[in-house]
């Protein structure tokens, strides 16, 4: 189905409230249809005039070198127009769910409670993603932002992102259709719905995840060969963010507009000869591999040591020397040295770049495009858009992260801190306010 | 630093208080710092003391100044006055910075010709530092090293340097230039050594042009080169001390000066000598390799770049060269002239596992920005540093950028084949860069020096090159740019330039 780039203005169909939520049903681009939903007596008219609005859009595993000006020219056309931070970075783990939980809490994770996309669940005694709304521990910028009387909005291409951060915002969508074996949604499909969003509620702020580019990298086989899907994906990411532009100017919201645009980490590929298997690295020593349960992260294994306590230390000193020892292993870490919290285990792993982990079988992990490990630390991170807020043309060195976000954006807004404080920085040299 | 500064002189209290005679007598010297050139907004002043002990040269570190501010200096001893120097000190600790302009030199051969580089660096009035690279002087006597078959000007002393009394008189000779002087006097210097400073191809435990015995025992001639750099130039090093560094700057920058002359293991023989891959040799040393790779992350400032004497980029013989092409760069590297192999086994080629080491840090680590910043090879160059070289043509995968500066003076391609510039040495060019396509930009015949640009946006270099190195008043010209974006460890031409 070809989608047209230009916008229409979504046709609105309310339908009745089932149970505490209340649902919208809106016309979006080729005839397809958007369902927002939002809490029981939320406003769904727009709000007044002279806001602010403002936008996170997350590009899904971008590297920042894969946004040019002949591949994904409104992107760098927007990086372009506002002000860039080119030593961006996700932060530990360098995953989907955690940076998005960071961006929107603006907290580590020791304490939001969110270090990974997979844990070792000690309770449940499984690993499993962190997907429930209960694993998030910290309010977000989502439900804050409401207690200062403002409407927050969230467009998430992920069912698992959809899944953590739940009913938080005032309106929300569910992402659909998801695609199989990826589980998320199509870009365009997400676009329709942050234009329905944006076109019909229209929030003080939403929160956005576009994942193709993502999915995409994961089934690139080298990173080369395979180059072209990879590059299709970002053309088309691309002509959905203009789709996003074209429609705040359409719609005269543009010059009220403060768009941030990052990733939540970026991409590796490894070669099908270089994956670690840390329970195989174990085999030799059964004592070991009984003991240690194995959340594997891609790039990064989380290992979770569930022996006796009295063999803890020597058990784990043990596990850290053998899997250090392995030629594609960069770093066996503690995870209160990465700030990750007890939901992390006891030690997390990192490969080096070209590598992969693929746990607790060789071929668990197949896909060869992975992130969680230090080379796939660098993010596109940038803030545009219409408003007077923004600072035009601009380049800052500050090592901004995805952390960031939250202060930033709350900045606009006046929000105070959260409770013991940000851990991110307000990137307001890229405001003027 | 943010906070001071190292200003430098020389005194000849007395008319047998000559360099290199160790007659004279103690003196005490006073210096002035000042906010202005005209000294009515003086900052900071003081004594120093110095006498034959250290040829009569002076070290003074002055203190408690502003940070990322321009001051002008003075010495007085007696009734003279000494000229005024300009300097600045460093931004402070991790505060914003828009802009850096470096001048960026190396390889000044007295006998080779004039120092119009350094008279035209002087002139821009917009430098915060110079960077020299090494072989600020050279050891060799007249007739040994020149400007193809002609000696421009002599070396003081006539004969190679080898003791303590000869170094000092060579470096007294160089700072008696008139464009040298003036640059001193513009702009601070940020330096290190490469092996002209001591003797050609120089390691731990020799060099190249050192004969044991009869030309002393290489630890003391060594430390004789030493103990007059530390004299006579403006740098911290003091002998026994280390002369690799870190400089901050704001949040801009970071510059890391190497020293890759006092811990390296001897050169391999030629490329093919299986040794130049061995984990048991060393150009940095274990010490300087952790020091570097620390400096070499991803927190603080945010363009990580290096000082760096000797190229650390692979440089592969092309195959197709004639026999005196071949002949002339391996002169010009030293190297060997077997194609396929690394030309130049005295740079970072010759010492693979270190180079391997840095490159792997940097990939795992996805170290952004780091810029290797090279001089020694006289000649300019722009080069990827390849994530993995034999993938590089596919991927064009860099890990970081190397700029080049050419030589001050000192001969290249076109002197050793004796052709006229851009003539002979083009197609060489051409055959390296087609064998290394991380190689962007090669000059083999130009002389002059560079300018770096520093924004958060990126890294520019520019390339001058003189007119004619042997003559006193030799104009010079913009001959090329090349940029490294930030985020992308890649050169690219320099259009426009970044502003």
């Amino acid at each position: 189905m070809s989608r047209s780039p230009q916008q229409r203005t979504p046709a609105v169909n309310r339908r009745s409230t089932p149970g505490r939520r209340q649902f919208l049903k809106f016309a979006a681009a080729g005839g397809a249809a958007v369902v927002l939903s939002s809490a029981q007596g939320a406003a769904w008219a727009a709000p007044a005039a002279g806001r602010t609005r403002s936008y996170v859009l997350v590009v899904d595993g971008c590297r920042p070198d894969e946004i040019t000006s002949a591949l994904t020219p409104r992107l760098a056309g927007l990086r372009a127009a506002g002000t860039n931070f080119p030593a961006a970075r996700s932060l530990p783990v360098m995953e989907t769910i955690p940076n998005h939980v960071m961006m929107m809490t603006g907290v580590r994770p020791d304490r939001s409670g969110v270090p990974a996309n997979a844990i070792f669940d000690r309770a449940g005694g499984v690993v499993r993603d962190l997907d429930r709304p209960t694993d998030l521990h910290f309010p977000t910028l989502l439900d804050r932002l409401q207690g200062r009387g403002l409407t927050t909005g969230s467009v998430l291409s992920k069912k698992y992102l959809y899944g953590i951060f739940g009913t938080r915002a005032s309106y929300r969508w569910e992402p659909q259709p998801l695609l199989p074996v990826t589980g998320h949604a199509p870009d365009a499909a997400t676009m329709d719905a942050l234009l329905a969003m944006v076109g019909g509620p229209d929030p003080d702020f939403v929160f956005t995840n576009l994942g193709d580019i993502d999915r995409v990298g994961h089934s690139d086989l080298t990173g080369t060969t395979l180059r072209a899907a990879r590059e299709a994906a970002l053309a088309d990411t691309d002509v959905q963010v203009g789709r996003f532009i074209d429609h705040l100017k359409g719609t005269g919201k543009w010059d009220s507009s403060v768009v941030m645009v990052l990733a939540d980490h970026s991409m590796d590929w490894s070669l099908p000869s270089n994956v670690i298997s840390i329970d195989l690295i174990l085999q030799s020593r059964p004592e070991l591999q009984s003991n240690v349960k194995i959340a594997q992260n891609g790039g990064a294994d989380l290992l979770y040591w569930t022996g006796a306590e009295a063999d803890r230390a020597s058990g784990l000193a043990a596990v850290e020397q053998l899997v250090a020892a392995h030629e594609g292993v960069l770093a066996v870490n503690r995870p209160a040295d990465l700030r990750l919290g007890a939901e992390a285990g006891d030690l997390v792993a990192y490969c080096r770049a070209g590598w992969r982990f693929s746990d607790p079988y060789v071929a668990s992990n197949p896909i060869p495009g992975n992130h969680g490990h230090p080379a796939t630390e660098p993010i596109p991170f940038f803030i545009s858009g219409g408003s007077p807020l923004v600072v035009p043309g601009s380049v800052s060195s500050e090592p901004a992260r995805t952390v960031d976000a939250a202060p930033t954006i709350g900045d606009i807004y006046g929000l105070t801190a959260p409770d013991g404080g940000y851990d991110g920085t307000s990137r307001s040299s890229a405001l003027r306010l | 630093m943010p906070d001071g500064v190292l200003l430098w002189t020389r005194v000849t209290p007395t008319p047998e208080s000559l360099p290199g005679s160790g007659a004279g007598p103690d003196v005490s010297v006073r210096w002035e710092v000042s906010a202005d050139p005209a000294f009515t907004k003086v900052v900071a002043r003081g004594t120093a003391a110095t006498g034959p002990g250290r040829d009569h040269t002076v070290k003074v570190i002055a203190t408690r100044l502003a940070p990322g501010a321009s001051y002008w200096y003075r010495f007085i001893l007696g009734q003279e006055i000494s000229p005024v120097g300009r300097t600045r000190t460093a931004p402070a600790a991790g505060a914003p910075v828009d802009r850096l302009k470096f001048g960026v030199v190396s390889c000044a051969n007295w006998q080779a010709g004039y120092f119009s580089s350094y008279r035209h660096l002087a002139a821009r009035g917009d430098l915060d530092a110079v960077l020299h690279l090494g072989d600020y002087l050279y050891e060799y006597g007249p007739g040994e090293y020149q400007a193809r078959d002609v000696v421009v000007r002599p070396h003081d002393p006539a004969h190679e340097m080898t003791q303590l009394a000869h170094y000092r008189r060579r470096h007294a000779q160089y700072k008696t230039d008139a464009d040298l002087q003036a640059l001193h006097a513009a702009a601070p210097f940020i330096v290190t050594w490469d092996d002209h400073e001591s003797a050609n191809d120089a390691w731990k435990g020799g060099a190249e042009n050192h004969t044991e015995g009869a030309e002393g025992a290489w630890s003391g001639r060594f430390a004789a080169a030493h103990q007059a750099y530390a004299e006579w130039m403006p740098v911290r090093y003091e002998p026994g001390g280390q002369m690799y560094r870190r400089l901050d700057f704001g949040s801009l920058a970071s510059l890391s000066m190497l020293d890759l002359r006092s811990y390296r293991d001897q050169q391999a023989a030629n490329g093919t000598d299986p040794s130049i891959s061995s984990t048991a040799r060393t150009i940095t040393g274990a010490a300087q390799m952790d020091w570097l790779l620390g400096n070499l992350k991803s927190t603080g400032p945010q363009w990580k770049l290096v000082g760096n004497p000797v190229m650390i980029a692979p440089v592969r013989v092309p195959s197709t060269l004639s026999t005196a092409e071949l002949a002339g760069v391996q002169k010009l590297m030293g190297g060997t002239s077997i194609s396929g192999v690394p030309y130049n086994v005295d740079q970072w080629d010759g010492y693979e596992a270190d180079r391997n080491r840095v490159v792997r840090h940097l990939r795992d680590n996805a170290v952004k920005d780091a810029v290797f910043l090279t001089g020694d090879i006289h000649s300019g160059w722009a080069c990827d540093i390849p994530a993995d070289p034999a993938s590089y043509p596919a991927t064009g995968d860099s890990v970081a950028a190397e700029l080049v500066c050419t030589s001050v003076t000192s001969d290249n391609l076109d002197d050793i084949l004796n052709v006229p510039p851009r003539t002979g040495s083009v197609a060489v060019e051409n055959a390296i860069k087609a064998a290394n396509p991380h190689v962007k930009y090669l000059d083999f015949d130009s002389h002059g020096y560079s300018v770096l640009d520093v924004t958060a946006a990126g890294v520019r270099m520019d390339w001058y090159v003189l007119a004619e190195r042997t003559s006193a008043s030799s104009g010079s010209a913009l001959s090329t740019s090349f940029n490294v974006q930030a985020g992308t460890g890649k050169v690219t031409p320099g259009q426009g330039g970044l502003q």
